[in-house]
């Protein structure tokens, strides 16, 4: 790993954990807890992308001990994100959001079990009151937990896409180019 | 455990084993064992918040701030588990997640980063993963003040966080773009810097205070270990 991806990954790290002070002066239902890892993995490949995840469980985990289980729902966005940047999927809105919602599917279906195994369903509180919601519906306690996951998850994940591809697209062209993969990820290249 | 500063690595070990041991061990009696340890490690001067440079809550004893933080942690979990599952199942899961929680807020008070880093790179650790650690822990902080800083600038300049979804979305863009620009401007300086102090990736360094690793608690780092993987075999019989 070159001098500047090993200076971005705590870069992208604490973006991550910085954005929590945003998502609350717009009090919205969002993480954002993905940001860096999907902007390091667009910006510079998979293994920047999933040293900037871990990074940021470790970090998140000194915070709150109940974040470090979930450190491999962090390696798959790493590598979906990866994937995403491969295709080309940061160069539009278009493209990213929907990628966004895909990824949303995923990251619940691998928290689930952790949840499930782990917490009981009770990681947030949110999550623990849409899984109370799922079981008032009659799903299964895992189809709860799931229920409870994807509410949480789905949305989180499309903006998080969406806020990267701007920040992809925000940054001038001569910068990006000093990363390896950025101007592929919105397909410029 | 006044007056001893344990290893960092010791630390992680005891902070470590105690939530092994809880899921492990059978429950809730495990549980119950492992999670009266961490509460006690939370009473000890070295788990009190502010022992390693956090801050200490007004209004509190000392010695009971670090079980305060871990209670109130622990609190709204115990609230979930009893509004998704029984009363049984509620206490297994919520001693485990507190035995968690409280070996973790001891971690939090008595480990300091620096300590860390200096003890990882005596072991021999790469100085760049060293580094990934004690950075991100050292910009958090700076990037969260950033973040405030943007939020008050662009509610000046009109900016309203207010309204529907889309509004806020709007909103949202307008404070988290200046932030993660700025934050990537920085990284040619941060590599800059890196590479005149030698950092290059792949060195190792040489610590100028390493914290003392006493053959005491190498043992003991071995025995928890072991004492993990022997439960875990008993428990899997």
């Amino acid at each position: 790993m070159s001098i500047r991806l090993l200076a971005l990954v705590p870069v992208a790290a604490a973006v991550s954990l910085a954005l929590s002070a945003v998502v609350d002066a717009v009090a919205l239902p969002l993480f954002l807890d993905t940001t860096g890892t999907i902007l390091a993995t667009a910006l510079a490949g998979p293994a920047v992308g999933i040293a900037t995840g871990i990074v940021t469980s470790a970090v998140n985990t000194l915070r709150n001990p109940t974040f470090w289980p979930f450190v491999v729902v962090q390696i798959i966005v790493a590598l979906y994100a990866w994937v995403a940047a491969r295709a080309g999927l940061f160069r539009s809105f278009r493209t990213a959001v929907p990628a966004g919602l895909g990824l949303g599917v995923i990251a619940s279906v691998t928290s689930t079990p952790i949840s499930y195994v782990v917490f009981g369903c009770t990681t947030t509180g949110g999550i623990a009151l849409t899984t109370a919601l799922g079981k008032a519906l009659g799903l299964p306690p895992l189809g709860a937990c799931f229920f409870g996951s994807f509410v949480s998850d789905f949305g989180d994940k499309a903006v998080t896409f969406a806020l990267v591809t701007s920040v992809l697209h925000a940054l001038p062209r001569r910068a990006a180019a000093r990363f390896p993969w950025a101007l592929r990820a919105i397909g410029a290249a | 455990m006044t007056g001893v500063r344990l290893h960092p690595f010791t630390l992680l070990a005891i902070a470590g084993a105690l939530p092994a041991l809880a899921w492990i061990l059978p429950a809730p009696a495990g549980a119950a064992a492992t999670l009266a340890v961490a509460l006690v490690l939370t009473l000890t001067p070295g788990g009190r918040p502010g022992s390693a440079g956090t801050r200490l809550s007004p209004g509190w004893r000392p010695g009971l701030a670090g079980l305060r933080t871990a209670v109130l942690t622990a609190a709204p979990f115990w609230l979930f588990l009893l509004l998704l599952h029984d009363v049984p199942t509620t206490l297994s899961i919520g001693l485990r997640i507190t035995t968690m929680v409280a070996s973790f807020v001891w971690l939090v008070a008595a480990l300091e980063p620096a300590r860390l880093v200096e003890a990882m790179v005596a072991a021999g650790w790469s100085a760049s993963i060293a580094y990934l650690l004690a950075a991100t822990l050292s910009a958090v902080p700076v990037l969260k003040a950033r973040a405030q800083r943007i939020v008050e600038a662009q509610r000046c300049r009109g900016l309203s966080s207010r309204g529907g979804i889309a509004a806020r979305l709007r909103a949202l863009r307008a404070l988290a773009l200046p932030l993660v620009l700025s934050a990537l401007h920085e990284v040619d300086e941060r590599a800059l810097a890196l590479e005149t102090r030698g950092l290059v990736p792949g060195i190792h360094r040489t610590p100028l205070a390493p914290p003392p690793d006493p053959v005491v608690e190498r043992a003991a780092r071995w025995v928890l270990l072991l004492a993990c993987l022997f439960a875990l075999i008993r428990r899997l019989m």
